[in-house]
């Protein structure tokens, strides 16, 4: 099968006056033609460093350090994103690979009508005015809003509806990608729902792989097919949603699973991971999560272990499962 | 003995030309006893607005606010200095509650000299280091710090602490762990169950996520458009919720469990840009509600006690009727 996004390797740091700080480090992902990927952790553990790399926009005070971002075009061929020139980036974003970025209810010109804003886009990548008012018109309609917004200024919408035509906005195009960072975070639960499932729909409409970026477990419970978890700049695990959640490997997932408030469960049943995520200035040595990992061996504090497929389908990097398979052998 | 805290008939209007109704005669109170009580609601619910004119930072168009018996807006220099003390808010933003320039020990000696709260240098520090310790942060590590070294999650313990010095009689959390991350809500919200319980310290929380409602318990006020649709005590509104608008908030709610997905498509929303109408003499949720009837067009629901639930009550027209049939 081909694999519409393979991210290899991908490191990006943070340039200061002196040094470069990590934020990211060798980070592997792959994303399959029309699945719903989500990525999960906590703030300040790289994901949005990572939706920027997937997306080639690292600009200063951003910079690559190691790996490339494979991107699989309808004719088969490949081209590394993170390494094309800013000319050939301008064609292949919202054709081929499209973002709604964190907050972008807040992306609009307010003193534009919408329909310019939307159709601008299209336009500059030499579509006609007839044609992407119709794809827009067409977009706007995948995600329950009507032409006669379009007429509108962003005012006069009410913030759902500016998610959603933010999220019109990038299907446009119906590009093989879209990478929506926190799309619901700022919304109610009635509005967030009905974009969620809008998302799904989307999916279902034009085949189109969605990464979505959520600290949000139960928004990742509702719609991801597969689970990328993160911690401090690294992937820690990556599977099948219903594995990750009902038996995650990682100690951090498992942490994190449980610190989750959930209804129907009582005060008692949440644990409450304790200690705070590191900084990219102090990452530790090793695992990064031995110093509030319950189960930390020698090993967890010298030697970073690697992402391996210990299930089927299902990536870790601990070094707890390499003792629990000797143990057994 | 006087209620807590009582709102009565509270009423904020804002605009002239095009009035809009953040807070609609809206009553409910807090007992003198330690509880927890619980506003939720969409934006433009009208929630922040009654924690501001309950903390007392606006006056409402009309309505009363009371505390311990008294209008919060009449009360003398004396009285008002004491309700600064015993009412203390906690804000969404952790970010910004602090000033950058100071480190974090000036949060804690500014608390001390304005409330008086030891006789000597001595002892106002023993107390500090045990309100630090009680939120689980390590006084040495912290006091000496500046806001910016210390994460979301961590400033709003400190405002935990701060508070666990001053010792109200009532917390106001505006939205306090809706910016810290999941793995650190959990331990937040257990202080405030604690504070409430060893303390004796209550809490009007104000959160559009339901979920952190249901953690803390208590009480509950579902609120709509500045109306309250329905009022109970937390397991049972969240677990059978009457009122059509809480059936769907509650449901809406994503569960973490992949074998629990949502089965049904929402309807597409009523686009809430376009008003339906600007008629407020009728139910404010008609026009999203599945199950509206005619009068729900035609006249507003009373907030009324229902007949099988222990203190529940429900503003809508369905349950007036099975009422009135009984």
């Amino acid at each position: 099968m081909t694999i519409t996004l393979q991210i290899r390797d991908l490191s990006i740091g943070l340039q200061s006056t002196k040094k470069i700080t990590q934020i990211i480090s060798h980070v592997n992902l792959d994303v399959l033609p029309g699945e719903i990927i989500g990525i999960v952790g906590e703030s300040g553990c790289g994901k949005s460093t990572l939706a920027i790399g997937a997306l080639g926009l690292i600009e200063t005070p951003h910079v690559l350090q190691s790996g490339s971002v494979l991107l699989t075009l309808p004719d088969g061929s490949t081209t590394d994103v993170v390494r094309s020139s800013p000319e050939a980036l301008r064609d292949l974003r919202w054709r081929h690979i499209a973002y709604i970025p964190q907050g972008s209810m807040n992306i609009f010109n307010p003193v534009m009508r919408i329909r310019a804003q939307l159709t601008d886009t299209l336009v500059q990548h030499g579509i006609t005015e007839r044609e992407a008012i119709e794809r827009v018109t067409h977009a706007l309609h995948l995600v329950n809003l009507k032409p006669s917004v379009l007429d509108q200024y962003p005012h006069e919408l009410s913030g759902g509806m500016k998610q959603r035509t933010a999220i019109a906005a990038a299907i446009s195009m119906e590009p093989a990608v879209l990478i929506a960072d926190e799309p619901t975070t700022a919304l109610d639960v009635v509005t967030q729902r009905m974009i969620l499932q809008e998302l799904v729909k989307i999916r279902d409409t034009l085949g189109v792989a969605i990464i979505i970026i959520s600290h949000d477990m139960g928004v990742m419970a509702q719609v991801a097919d597969r689970i990328a978890v993160m911690y401090a700049g690294r992937i820690i695990e990556v599977g099948a949603v219903t594995d990750i959640f009902k038996a995650p490997l990682h100690p951090y997932a498992q942490a994190l699973l449980g610190s989750i408030l959930q209804s129907g469960h009582e005060t008692d049943q949440v644990e409450i991971l304790e200690g705070e995520s590191p900084s990219p200035w102090n990452y530790p040595t090793g695992c990064r999560f031995n110093p509030r990992c319950p189960h930390t061996m020698d090993r967890c504090r010298t030697e970073v272990p690697d992402l391996i497929l210990r299930r089927a389908s299902h990536q870790v990097a601990c070094h707890l499962l390499d003792e629990k398979v000797s143990n057994h052998g | 003995m006087d209620n807590l805290l009582r709102i009565q008939d509270l009423t904020q209007v804002f605009g002239t030309r095009n009035p809009n109704y953040a807070v609609d005669r809206v009553s409910f109170s807090m007992p003198d006893e330690p509880s927890i009580l619980s506003l939720v609601g969409e934006s433009g619910s009208g929630k922040s607005t009654i924690a501001r004119i309950a903390l007392g930072l606006m006056k409402p168009t009309s309505g009363k606010v009371y505390f311990k018996g008294t209008d919060i807006f009449t009360g003398d220099r004396k009285w008002q200095k004491q309700f600064r003390r015993d009412v203390q808010p906690v804000f969404q933003d952790p970010y910004s509650a602090f000033n950058p320039a100071y480190r974090l020990k000036r949060v804690f000696n500014i608390a001390v000299r304005n409330f008086d709260l030891a006789q000597d240098q001595r002892k106002a520090q023993a107390r500090i280091e045990e309100s630090l310790d009680s939120v689980g942060l390590d006084p040495d590590d912290v006091l000496d710090k500046y806001p910016h070294q210390l994460s979301g999650g961590q400033r709003q313990r400190v405002m935990l602490a701060r508070l666990h010095l001053i010792r109200p009689r009532l917390i106001i959390a505006d939205e306090p762990v809706s910016m810290i991350d999941a793995s650190m809500r959990a331990s937040f919200l257990k202080l405030l169950v604690s504070f409430r319980d060893n303390l004796g310290i209550s809490t009007l929380f104000i959160t559009h996520d339901l979920t952190t409602s249901m953690y803390l318990g208590g009480r509950i006020i579902v609120l709509y458009k500045g109306r309250i649709m329905e009022h109970g005590d937390t397991p049972d509104v969240t677990r059978s919720p009457q009122h059509p608008y809480a059936k769907l908030l509650i449901n809406s709610i994503p569960v973490a469990d992949p074998s629990q997905r949502w089965d049904s498509m929402l309807p597409a929303s009523v686009d809430s840009a376009n008003r339906a109408s600007m008629n407020r003499d009728r139910c404010l949720f008609a026009e999203r509600c599945g199950q509206v009837m005619e009068t729900c067009w035609q006249q507003e629901p009373r907030v009324l006690p229902q007949e099988n639930a222990v203190q529940r009550d429900v503003a809508c027209h369905l349950y007036e009727k099975t009422l009135e049939n009984n």
